[in-house]
């Protein structure tokens, strides 16, 4: 059994965490860039190959249409459910699209949950060549506010990605966990989590218990669709901004899909640059290689300025939609802001000082922001898959339900059978029965949110309860709703009458059936078998080529050619230079177990050699040597 | 979500109270006192059981929490994580009663009303209003009002002095709150008396009736409240 680790998989940056044994602390593996964060942007290649990380993220710029980020923000959507981001983010979807969205990178069409398995495996490899073992075992962590298809789709990613997803934790509360362990606190803690594209806010309860500590949920709220990647299109949005550029550089960045996202990481810049700074300068590189504040008169430089306050009134609608879920969830925990203990902040988009002025406001304390916001979630991650793991229990996690369970009842009307903030694992029973005679099927349509009608809550899934024909309300069917401890609802019905297990074919309203995934992982495996090979013969041919190499440069040298002769049997030169042929014309092939056999035999057949040589070199350093000197 | 079918059945092991590993007898308890098992719900179990109490209406919220927390450490499905199937299963289904119980009887309306219904004055998912008789003429001049300050807002008549009387108002209905509290505060120190004196059915059952009438008039009065708060947030 390989090992079993942490994972944020975030909207911006995935990162990748582990219970390091000898410092009993967590800790972030770093990638083969040395930053332990992954960038979420996956790209592929024309010849279909995948990239992932910061080499996708260079390809932002060269090749938009082979390359998504943010796709976080797609996971358990319809088509119907995103029209509003199509309008800023470049995503390519599908026509095929319904109600799982299929987006197009180059000539291959992927849903999100396999897109998000790539940024997995991604992490999964980095954590392999840190502990030279496999892992296949994670704890993932979801926005709290994550709806059921959304978890749903998180752990199908997992899966996809060929680890075993043993729990689902929400960000904050995983946070909250690795706070916890760093500063032993106590009370009640508001985290305030805004990340790259999604938004929680979770209250909770730490109690010390004679068993360990417990972590316990009170309420949580939020937005999925709100973070940073907001901030950064209304920046983008800047019309004062636009007109700038097009007149500084004569060149509208709105008409260039190329210079647009040139534009967008730019945009970034300034606004990380504006967490510190007083003011920042709009600046990138041009097509001739030159940036603009090389090319620009200080003048114009001046137009490309964004001050801080100007960056803070742009802001601020944003930081006031997240203080509305953080009102929402304070009067869920029946409690006020100044009730609260501690506040603790979490993400990338936390690290802006109006957001961090507006949240010490509201709750008139300083908020904590010791431990790195971008590493914290997978830190706590990490120490829940260690809990797991080991059975060695130190804390307890309580969570709740972000929202509230319901069935669809008479005239459209939603009848909540688990209210929102319920602590999980939570179930409710129902019983159902024929309302006329000979009524062969009773539907049922299973929802979330906190609406009264059916209409504006989300549809989860919908099943049909099949009886025989009867009078009306004999049939006695009580089904049993579940939400596991990763969120995610169970549905198990029994017939009453008959005390049978009643077989229900549940249709989910946006995510994939358990065959699709299946086959999904099918063809991922074989894709994977297909990079196996090929990485397989390149790295076969490159010591093909260096072993032909050495062999034949080495008998070109005379003196070892004058060994050769002398030394060697005739039955040995013959091998040799069979060796060789057999080596070349394996070589124009690409059988990478040919060639792997024929550098082993070519290997054989030099291997006296070799020894003859080494030894006579051997000698030749020491001749003329007294005993002593050597 | 997904569906399970494999889900432990209640019935099945409501015949023999056997520890389902090592056969040993088990009282009902959470986990078997031979082997330490987890055990299957029994049919029939109430929420008042899963914490050993008895049904009675009053009880101390703050032990109540700590054994919710002493339980949830037990039965949480992290413990379960390496066992077989079946018992994360059982986990899954004891931990679930745990928090659905916890949820209920920390609440003294949602514990009145589950023990209501356990002993059959109630029925699930349904819940009775009945207008409280002294009330009447109180709720047809608040209706009257509602209806004014509607009329008032669309043509923008005098809000001021509607909103006045919709306040005024709603601090009645506040008070009658407050006192159908008390009344079932009372019944129900009642009822917990009358199982520690073993009352006769008759008495308890009289009680119950009391209980579940109050219960119907304060849902009445609670619904009034919260609709004049909407309308006034509104206004």
């Amino acid at each position: 059994m390989g090992r079993t680790v942490g994972i944020d998989l975030g909207t911006t940056y995935s990162l990748i965490a582990y219970m390091d044994a000898q410092t009993g602390a967590p800790k972030c593996i770093a990638g083969p860039h040395g930053s332990t964060l992954c960038p979420s942007v996956v790209s592929v290649d024309a010849d279909g190959k995948i990239i992932v990380g910061e080499p996708a993220r260079q390809r932002l710029l060269t090749q938009p249409d082979r390359t998504i980020y943010s796709v976080k923000r797609l996971m358990g959507r319809g088509v119907a459910d995103i029209q509003d981001e199509l309008k800023i983010f470049p995503f390519r979807i599908d026509a095929a699209s319904q109600n799982v969205i299929r987006v197009r990178l180059g000539d291959r069409v992927f849903t999100p949950s396999e897109v998000s398995a790539f940024i997995l495996r991604e992490l999964k490899s980095w954590a392999e060549n840190f502990f030279g073992e496999p892992v296949d075992r994670a704890v993932i962590t979801v926005p709290a506010y994550f709806n059921d298809g959304q978890r749903q789709a998180t752990k199908d990613a997992g899966r996809l990605a060929g680890l075993e997803v043993l729990r689902l934790v929400n960000e904050p509360t995983a946070a909250a966990l690795a706070y916890g362990l760093h500063k032993q606190k106590r009370g009640r803690v508001a985290v305030y989590d805004f990340g790259g594209g999604t938004f929680d806010i979770s209250i909770l309860k730490l109690i010390s218990t004679d068993e360990g500590d417990i972590y316990q949920v009170l309420s949580t709220n939020g937005d999925t669709h709100l973070g940073g990647d907001d901030i950064d299109n209304e920046l983008m949005q800047m019309r004062r901004l636009r007109t700038a550029l097009t007149e500084v550089t004569g060149v509208d960045p709105f008409q260039d899909p190329g210079l647009l996202q040139t534009l967008r990481k730019a945009l970034i810049a300034v606004k990380h640059q504006l967490s510190t700074e007083p003011y920042a300068v709009v600046d990138f590189q041009l097509s001739d290689g030159r940036y603009l504040r090389q090319v620009l008169t200080q003048g114009n430089l001046k137009k490309l300025e964004i001050k801080q306050e100007e960056f803070n009134d742009l802001i601020r609608p944003i930081i006031g939609r997240t203080m509305q879920p953080v009102k929402l969830a304070l009067a869920d925990a029946k409690l006020s802001p100044t009730e609260i203990d501690e506040v603790v902040l979490v993400g990338g988009s936390t690290r802006i000082p109006l957001v961090r002025k507006t949240v010490g406001d509201y709750f008139e304390r300083p908020p904590h922001c010791e431990l790195n916001p971008d590493e914290v979630v997978a830190l706590g991650a990490a120490i829940q898959a260690d809990i797991l793991e080991t059975g060695v229990k130190t804390m307890l996690l309580l969570d709740v339900t972000p929202l509230s369970l319901g069935i669809e009842t008479m005239g459209g009307v939603v009848a909540k059978i688990i209210p929102r903030n319920s602590t999980i694992p939570a179930s409710a029973q129902e019983m159902f029965t024929t309302g006329v005679e000979n009524q062969t099927g009773i539907d049922v349509h299973i929802l979330q949110g906190e609406r009264e009608l059916a209409k504006d809550c989300r549809s989860l899934a919908r099943f049909q309860l099949k009886v025989p024909p009867g009078p009306a309300g004999l049939a006695r069917i009580e089904v049993k709703f579940l939400i596991d401890a990763n969120g995610i609802l169970q549905v198990a019905a029994r017939d009453l009458r008959t005390g049978q297990q009643h077989f229900i074919e549940v249709q989910p309203s946006y995510g994939l059936t358990d065959e699709e995934v299946e086959r999904m992982l099918e063809e991922s495996i074989e894709h994977a078998e297909e990079d196996f090979t090929e990485r397989q013969l390149i790295e076969a041919r490159t010591e093909a080529d260096a072993i032909l190499h050495a062999t034949e440069k080495t008998l070109a040298e005379p003196r070892a050619a004058a060994i050769a002769a002398s030394e060697l049997t005739a039955e040995e030169r013959r091998t040799i230079s069979t060796s060789v042929a057999q080596l070349k014309s394996a070589l124009t092939g690409s059988d990478y177990k040919l060639l792997r056999q024929r550098i082993d035999e070519l290997n054989q057949a030099t291997m006296h050699l070799a020894e003859i040589l080494m030894n006579s070199t051997l000698q030749t350093a020491l001749e003329g040597k007294r005993l002593e000197e050597v | 979500m997904s569906v399970t079918q494999t889900r432990s059945n209640r019935s099945a092991e409501a015949a023999e109270r056997k520890c389902w590993s090592c056969s040993a007898a088990v009282e009902g308890g959470h986990f078997c006192a031979a082997c330490g098992k987890i055990q299957p719900l029994p049919a029939g179990a109430d929420y008042f059981g899963f914490f050993a109490l008895p049904q009675k209406l009053t009880i101390d919220s703050a032990a109540l929490e700590k054994e919710f927390h002493k339980l949830s450490w037990k039965l949480h499905p992290d413990n379960f994580v390496r066992s077989s199937e079946f018992e994360r299963n059982l986990s899954l289904e004891r931990s679930s009663e745990l928090n659905d119980a916890y949820r209920t009887l920390r609440e003294p309306i949602a514990r009145l009303e589950y023990l209501l219904l356990r002993l059959g004055l109630r029925k699930e998912g349904t819940s009775k209003q009945q207008a409280p008789p002294e009330l009447l003429e109180e709720v047809f001049e608040l209706n009257e009002s509602l209806d004014e300050l509607r009329e008032a807002r669309a043509d923008g008549g005098d809000v001021a002095s509607l909103r006045e009387r919709l306040v005024e108002a709603q601090q009645n209905f506040q008070q009658k709150l407050g006192e159908l509290d008390a009344e079932l505060a009372t019944a129900g120190r009642d009822w917990d008396e009358a199982l520690d004196t073993a009352a006769d059915e008759a008495k308890k059952s009289a009680l119950l009736a009391r209980m579940n009438e109050i219960l119907n008039r304060r849902s009445y009065v609670r619904n009034l409240v919260a609709g004049v708060e909407k309308e006034l947030a509104e206004a």
